[in-house]
């Protein structure tokens, strides 16, 4: 198999999966209504609407594995779990059963390897293991797909802090550019060619 | 333009001239045409009216929410399927249009392509295909090309005639868009190879023309609605003429159940659910089908009575046939320095060097290039497949990804034909139902073996680019599989003079029903090279043309 070969399948995978497999990715009812009061949650340190403080810790601790903050702000610091509250909140109950279940899978693995009942209570590099094993569970595709979601979606539903995630990749939140835009066509426009 | 929206309201129990059934690219045109022409016209549209300043640049919202293209959540789920033996199972939108005035003219990335003397014609010079519905148009590009001239300026199109463009009678009334460093990438590789690419004809505004602005090049085109009105949608070009005319009234939220038929077997009335779910009908003295290649054969189907036991125009058996997706094929390639692809507006630059496939490869095809943003230039898109030369999809170095995929790449993608087939449906399912009990779209799509063959050309054409263009590390990917969904939806009520095999004549009336009418992708005979909507809007200027001089005639 050559590189391109080796390396289309990669992206093939890179664009279905989390999409595919997250249980929830499609089916929120009213995510809209719920987005301003998840955004006043997090900047007021109120209380969850759906994840009790034990669940949201565990949350917190997987968000902080997928995108860490190392350096500069991870998924912790955008404040995921509040955009992963607000989500789940609408959900329907039997995605949220499904998401406990998947959560409940995780803490019997934590105890029964690291002799540990909380995920957030284990060294990063047991977390890692831990989420490694996990990598082809939908409960482990949805939190991805979320925790992503949280990093990069506008800042009202509940994640995003200080757009720490726009931030992250380079994207600038602004309605009008000129060019130059990037490097290649501000030569272009010096050069003309 | 008109701003001011003089209401008018028409009794649904006497009949309008038109009653228009959507308001996407092809319904608004039409809806225009006839209201200014002197018609009283009645607009069905299944979505709201939305506007410029109800845009925003949300992903959440309209990529993972349904925003504007409406799935299960909002009570419109579909089935997929890719052959006829299978049991279609439950997809999102694999049939994908938005609910909304201005149908997915609103969020689409405007590129406007003509289709060129050759697609009209395709079928004779090159031969007909064994075991497909391949067959040359009713109409010519010459017959077309008054009414594509009638697009750029009306509708507002910016470009630049091109060394492989068509003959055109008048200049494009913008000049082309600004270039991006995905283009120059673009353009430098093409010219190593011997090439010709340039500006890219799309229908947003480079300068002001017709009362609306140029584009601020924000870069939330394709999926997200034009915030500043730059965007040609037919919301924003042509439904407020519409409106301005004082004989156009526009009902939103009003979904059509079904075309009732007299004893006569003529066109009476289009029955349909309201906003508050009440069904009502507008009485019509013609009625013109702009739903789209989707929900239009849908509701044929769904007219079915004793008098058209195979559904509404359907005595050919053609209705909901022939569904044409265009191919697609999509090559990433990271760069040094930052590209920054998501601003401004999708494409700039195209390549119509392969536009016809040499038939010594043993194959039928053809496309065009253009250079893009890989996942729309949408944060949360491009996150979710960052990682995509081969990194982890979490953790610290799914974040050192995610750090320079974002701003360091350029997407080299293809767009390429699709042959008709008698196997490629769309068609009612037998169990599903949506909010309102009809039978859930169903869709069966498989592309042919040809189809396959140039995608796979074009997907190492742009390889090859890619390499020319430098990049440090590539990755793309076309489905060679098979497509499971698409936005365009060509082909399923096709025209041609042949009530055998075809749905509507060359004027887009209904061999079947005199006073029916159907104008949209379903009108299509063959796909072109991948950006449809251009010839969409030229045919409804075309029907619209024909429409109003026979009934000034008294022949509807």
């Amino acid at each position: 198999m050559t590189n391109v070969e080796l390396n289309r399948r990669a992206f093939l995978r890179a664009g279905g999966d989390a999409m595919k497999t997250s249980f929830i990715a499609l089916s929120f009812p009213a995510v809209l209504t719920a987005c301003g009061r998840a955004e006043q949650a997090r900047l007021l340190g109120e209380d969850f609407t759906s994840l009790s403080a034990d669940e949201a810790r565990e949350y917190d601790a997987i968000a902080a594995r997928i995108i860490p903050s190392d350096g500069t702000p991870g998924a912790r610091e955008a404040g995921a779990v509040y955009f992963i509250d607000n989500v789940i909140s609408d959900a329907f109950e039997g995605e949220k059963q499904q998401l406990r279940s998947g959560l409940e899978d995780l803490q019997a693995k934590t105890a029964s390897l690291y002799g540990k009942t909380q995920f957030a209570d284990l060294t990063p590099v047991q977390q890692d293991n831990l989420l490694t094993q996990s990598e082809g569970t939908d409960f482990f595709a949805t939190i991805r797909f979320l925790v992503i979601a949280a990093m990069f979606s506008l800042p009202e539903y509940g994640g995003n802090k200080d757009k720490v995630g726009w931030q992250l990749i380079g994207f600038e939140d602004r309605h009008a550019w000129t060019q130059p835009y990037g490097f290649y066509d501000s030569e272009y426009l010096e050069k003309g060619e | 333009m008109a701003q001011q929206q003089p209401s008018v309201t028409y009794p649904t129990r006497e009949a309008v001239d038109f009653v228009i059934v959507g308001s996407g690219a092809a319904g608004g045109v039409m809806a225009k045409e006839l209201s200014v022409a002197g018609f009283s016209v009645v607009v069905l549209e299944q979505g709201p009216h939305l506007k410029a300043s109800d845009f925003k640049h949300d992903e959440w919202s309209y990529d993972h929410n349904g925003g504007l293209i409406w799935g299960s959540k909002q009570g419109h789920p579909q089935t997929f399927r890719k052959a006829e033996d299978q049991t279609a199972r439950p997809a999102e939108a694999a049939l994908g249009y938005a609910h909304n005035v201005g149908g997915s003219s609103v969020h689409f990335s405007g590129n406007f392509w003509r289709f060129r003397p050759i697609d009209f014609i395709e079928a004779s010079v090159r031969g007909t295909i064994s075991g497909t519905n391949f067959a040359d148009w009713p109409i010519t590009y010459q017959e077309l090309e008054p009414y594509y001239t009638k697009v750029d300026w009306e509708v507002g199109v910016s470009g630049l005639q091109g060394p492989w463009d068509p003959p055109r009678t008048r200049d494009y009334p913008c000049e082309p868009m600004p270039i991006k460093g995905s283009d120059v990438l673009l353009e430098r590789a093409a010219k190593k190879l011997g090439l010709n690419p340039y500006p890219a004809p799309v229908a947003i505004l480079s300068q002001p023309h017709n009362g609306r602005p140029a584009c601020i090049h924000c870069g939330f085109c394709n999926g997200f609605g034009c915030e500043v009105n730059a965007k040609s949608s037919s919301m924003a070009t042509m439904i407020p003429l519409a409106l301005a005319s004082g004989r156009c009234e526009l009902r939103t939220g009003c979904t059509a159940s079904r075309v009732s038929t007299r004893p006569d077997g003529k066109a009476d009335e289009v029955v349909y659910w309201n906003a508050e779910g009440e069904e009502h009908a507008q009485r019509a003295k013609a009625v013109v089908l702009c739903a789209n290649g989707a929900e239009t054969p849908r509701l044929l189907l769904l007219s079915a009575s004793a008098q058209h036991p195979q559904g509404l125009g359907n005595s050919s058996g053609f209705v909901g046939q022939n569904l044409m997706f265009n191919g697609y094929t999509s090559v990433v390639g990271l760069f040094p320095e930052p590209v920054n692809a998501h601003k401004s507006i999708p494409a700039t630059r195209v390549i119509h060097d392969f536009y016809e496939l040499d038939r010594t490869l043993g194959f039928y095809g053809g496309g065009g290039i253009d250079g893009r943003h890989y996942a729309r230039g949408t944060p949360l898109n491009s996150a979710l497949m960052s990682g995509m030369f081969g990194g982890p999809k979490w953790g610290a170095d799914y974040k050192r990804s995610l750090e320079q995929e974002f701003t360091h790449t350029a997407a080299f993608d293809g767009h390429t034909t699709s042959l008709p087939l008698a196997t490629n449906t769309v068609t009612l399912d037998p169990k599903l139902k949506d909010k309102w009990g009809r039978p859930a779209l169903r869709c069966t799509y498989m592309d042919h073996p040809d189809d396959l063959a140039t995608m796979k050309f074009f997907f190492d054409k742009t390889n090859e680019l890619m390499e020319a263009a430098g990049a440090i590390r590539q990755a793309g990917s076309y489905p060679e599989n098979g497509q499971e969904g698409n936005v365009h939806l060509l082909g399923t009520c096709r025209m041609g003079n042949d009530p055998a095999n075809s749905v509507i004549d060359k004027y887009h009336r209904s061999h079947d029903v005199p006073n029916l009418f159907i104008c949209d992708g379903s009108s299509l005979v063959t796909s072109g090279r991948g950006q449809p909507t251009m010839t969409i809007m030229a045919l409804a200027f075309r029907a619209a043309d024909h429409l109003i001089q026979s009934a000034r005639r008294g022949e509807i």
